[in-house]
This record gives C-alpha cells, structure tokens and sequence, in this order.
C-alpha cells in the first residue's frame, strides 16, 4: 500500500472518531444547569428578558431618551425588583423569541404574546395579564367592508409574521379560502405599505391600530377578541414562572395593574 | 440620544449606536475568515488529494448554506454550543462563528487563487538557493500573494460588512436594528432613516473597495504583479 493510501484511510478513520467524540461530548462536557433558575438569576444579578420593540404600547425602545419603554416593560421592572436583580433585555425578531427561550439564551419572553394551544406546548406562560382585541384595519377612504374573515377572499392581507393573526388567516388560506396573505417582520413596514396602497387590509392587534390611527388616516372593519396576553419562560423552570405569578397577581391585587393598563392603554 | 428626528441627528445616532457593532462583528468575521481561509487554501494548493477533499467539501458546504440559516443554527438550533459564555454573549458568538466560517470557505478562494497565481519557478529557485519548503513559502510566494489578494479581499470585506445585518434578528444591537429603532420612534417617516442607512454601509464600503479595488490593481499591474 503506498503512504496516499494510508493517508487516505488515516483521514477516514479520524473523521469517524472526530464526529464521535463530537457527538458524545455534549454528555461529557457541561454539567446540567442548575436545578433553580431563579438562583442563577440572582447570583448573576440580572434577569434575561426578550421583546421585540416595535410593538407600542406594549415595548418599544424611545430613541430620546435611549430607554425601553411599555407596558410589558413596566411589569418586567416589576418582577425583576421582586427577583431582587435587574432586567437585561435581547431585542429581537418576534418571531426569533421563542427559539431564543427554549435554546436558553434569554429566561423569559416580554413581548405581547398571546396564549395559544400551540404555543403553550413549546414554552409556559404566567398568568395572562391582558385582553385586546383582534382587528382588520384598512385605510380611512375604503369601502371594504366585512362580517366575517372568510369575506376577505381575493384580497391582498398584510400580517406580522409568527403572530396569531398569521396563523388564523394561513388556517383559512390553508382550507381554501383565497387570500393573498402577505406576511411582514415588522408591524411599522406593514403599514407603512398599507398606506402606500400595496395592501388592501392588515389584520393587527388594537393596541397598533390605536397607536397607527394617529399617523394613518385608518379605521377598523372587524374586531374579534383576541387570545390572552402572557409572559412566557420554559416548561423546565417552574421556580421562574412561580416568581413571575406571584407578581402578576399581587399586581392586580393591589391595584398596580390597573394603574399600569390606565398608564398605557388609557 | 436622538435629539430631533431630523436626517443629520438620524445619521449620527445610527453610527454612534450601530457602527461599533457592525464594525466589531466585521472584524472577526474577516479576521477569522481570513485564518479559516488560508488554512484552506494550503490545503487546496500542497495537500495531498485526500486534503484537498475536505477542503473542498467544507467550501461547497459553507458556500451553500444561506447566512441567516447559519446564524439560527448556531444561535439557537443548537444550545450547548457556546454553554461556556456568558448567554448575554451567546448570540453574539454565534454570529461572529456564522460570519467566519462563511467568509472562511470564500477566503479560501481568494487566497488559493493568489498562491496560485505566484510563478512556480520563484518557488524552485528559492529551493536552489537552500530555502526549505516552508521558507520559500513564507519569505518568497506568500509575500506576493497576500499583496495579490488583496483586491479581491477588499470585495469580501464589503460582503461581510453588508452581511452583518442579518444579525439583528437574533437580537445583535447593529445599524439595521438601530434604524429600526428609530422608525418605531417616528412612525411617519419609515423610508428617510433607511435611506440614511443605505447610505452609511454606501461610506463603508464604496472607498475601501475603490482604493483596494483599482489602486491595488493598479499598483500590481505596475509592479508587473497578478492581472
């Protein structure tokens, strides 16, 4: 056998055993975390919350005074003070948030996210603290008018995408109904586009539609009330979402959140 | 802090908030690109054929993989990655390793082609003259060849500069995330601050890639160098 052929075999044989020992040293390697998150929150003094902030008034990062601001904000601060420590936020796609939570890197998600059987599957939520509405929003001179979802058929929909506006109009798309379904990253660029007249609708949360109404000229056609709004951590850290409870429902005990909803929603 | 929402406050909170980031993430994406490359590219030129497999295998890999996908995986696709950092810095390394191993497979491109592109007999009279294989490398063909490579690097730099947006999806605080930020601040006016952006990475990239590009290009084809 000539020194290519040994080198070749030599090369296959330490890929195998490279990708052995890659595969079985993540069992090797890092202890499992900690049982109690809550004790790694407090002994790293900060509590790892993810939003996406262009969601006013739930979050949104104000440029002026270069701090997050909201609703969901506000109760984070909260339950951090609780915690005893401070809150570091990870400011992301919406749609990123649920894989940034399950894969560790943040413990809790603060992002207006409502409460839906797929969702409660991946991630738990705490109390949910909210309820808005959904609404189908078109610009102020339309004539469109609807009484149900189903009567949007052949007309372009904007949504923002991972929401549960996505996922009621794709169910409806996906049983037939013809609807041009456009899906946006980011609400702000959606109606932007609307008022451009790239869109005919855009199914959205009230609370943007209220915020947009003031720079738009817009008005809703439908309303139907959407899921519950929660904060959601992992199924693995139920010390967390205790914490997270206690702090809800003190906070509507004592009348803190009906000061906070008054405050942002009023 | 943004002051006013004019285009001249716009500009300056995008660089002073953004441009560290960006530039940061730009660096090591290049610098370990560029070592990931070369590494490569050695293997390409003087490995046997066995090497050489891998190495292509690695660039047909990693040139095929979009960029966003490669951030996700490595972010959050797979946990225990970098359970050694701080989650605080978690993402950010994912990025940096995502933008390296990329650059890397097209670095290594760049860079077999200038050692290629080094006459072969320099290397067979640096032999005569005493000069092992690694001396002739190092003191006579690598010389000429990074200086060669430099032109098409310049390119690579302005597609890993560019390429550093899609960091903001995992929540990195770059330039695009931070235009955005100002956008949800000020409603009405969606298109001025992107405009503004485009023309920040047009700053970036535009004079790096014009002196790189042509003056380099010309210096070598004055030294009688590359094409």
């Amino acid at each position: 056998m000539n020194g290519r052929g040994i080198a070749a075999i030599a090369l296959i044989i330490g890929i195998v055993v490279g990708f052995s020992i890659g595969w079985f040293a993540p069992a090797l390697l890092p202890p499992a975390p900690a049982p109690s998150l809550v004790a790694q929150i407090q002994a790293r003094g900060s509590l790892y919350v993810g939003t996406s902030s262009d969601w006013p008034p739930f979050e949104i990062y104000n440029t002026t005074t270069d701090q997050y601001e909201g609703f969901d904000i506000d109760l984070c601060e909260m339950i951090a003070a609780h915690l005893g420590v401070t809150v570091t936020w990870f400011d992301m796609d919406f749609d990123a948030l649920p894989a940034a939570c399950i894969a560790g890197t943040i413990d809790m998600i603060a992002a207006a996210m409502f409460v839906t059987p797929e969702r409660a599957e991946q991630l738990a939520h705490s109390v949910p603290y909210i309820r808005t509405n959904q609404v189908v929003v078109v610009k102020g001179n339309s004539t469109l008018t609807i009484t149900d979802l189903e009567d949007l058929e052949g007309y372009t929909v904007g949504v923002q995408s991972g929401t549960v506006e996505d996922l009621d109009l794709t169910d409806l798309v996906d049983a037939g109904v013809g609807i041009n379904l456009v899906r946006y990253a980011r609400a702000d660029i959606m109606l932007a586009d609307l008022e451009a007249g790239g869109l005919d609708a855009t199914y959205v949360d009230e609370p943007v539609f209220t915020v947009y109404s003031g720079i738009y000229f817009l008005k809703t056609i439908y309303t139907y009330p959407a899921p519950p709004t929660a904060l959601f951590c992992r199924w693995e850290n139920p010390d967390l979402l205790q914490e997270i409870n206690i702090v809800i429902l003190n906070a509507f005990a004592d009348g803190t959140m009906d000061a906070l909803i008054a405050q942002w929603f009023g | 802090m943004l002051q006013a929402p004019d285009l001249p406050s716009i500009f300056f909170y995008i660089i002073f908030h953004g441009l560290p980031i960006t530039l940061i993430l730009t660096a090591h994406g290049l610098i370990w690109g560029f070592l990931i490359g070369l590494l490569l590219a050695l293997m390409r030129v003087y490995g046997t054929r066995e090497i050489e497999w891998v190495a292509i295998a690695y660039e047909k890999v990693f040139r095929g993989i979009p960029l966003l996908v490669l951030i996700f995986l490595f972010a959050f696709g797979v946990p225990g990655l970098f359970w050694f950092i701080d989650p605080l810095y978690r993402t950010l390394a994912a990025v940096i390793l995502s933008l390296a191993l990329r650059s890397g497979a097209y670095q290594s491109q760049i860079l077999r082609g200038a050692i290629l592109s080094v006459n072969p007999g320099q290397q067979l009279a640096a032999r005569a003259l005493g000069m092992s294989r690694l001396q002739a490398f190092r003191y006579v063909v690598m010389p000429q060849a990074l200086r060669m490579a430099l032109p098409s690097w310049s390119n690579e730099y302005a597609v890993v500069i560019k390429d550093t947006t899609f960091a903001s999806a995992v929540g990195i605080i770059e330039m695009l995330r931070v235009t955005f930020r100002v956008v949800a601040n000020n409603p009405e006016m969606l298109f001025p601050p992107l405009v503004i952006l485009a023309i920040i990475y047009l700053i970036f990239t535009y004079p790096i890639t014009r002196f790189f590009g042509e003056r380099q290009t010309q210096k070598l084809k004055d030294l009688g160098l590359g094409g």
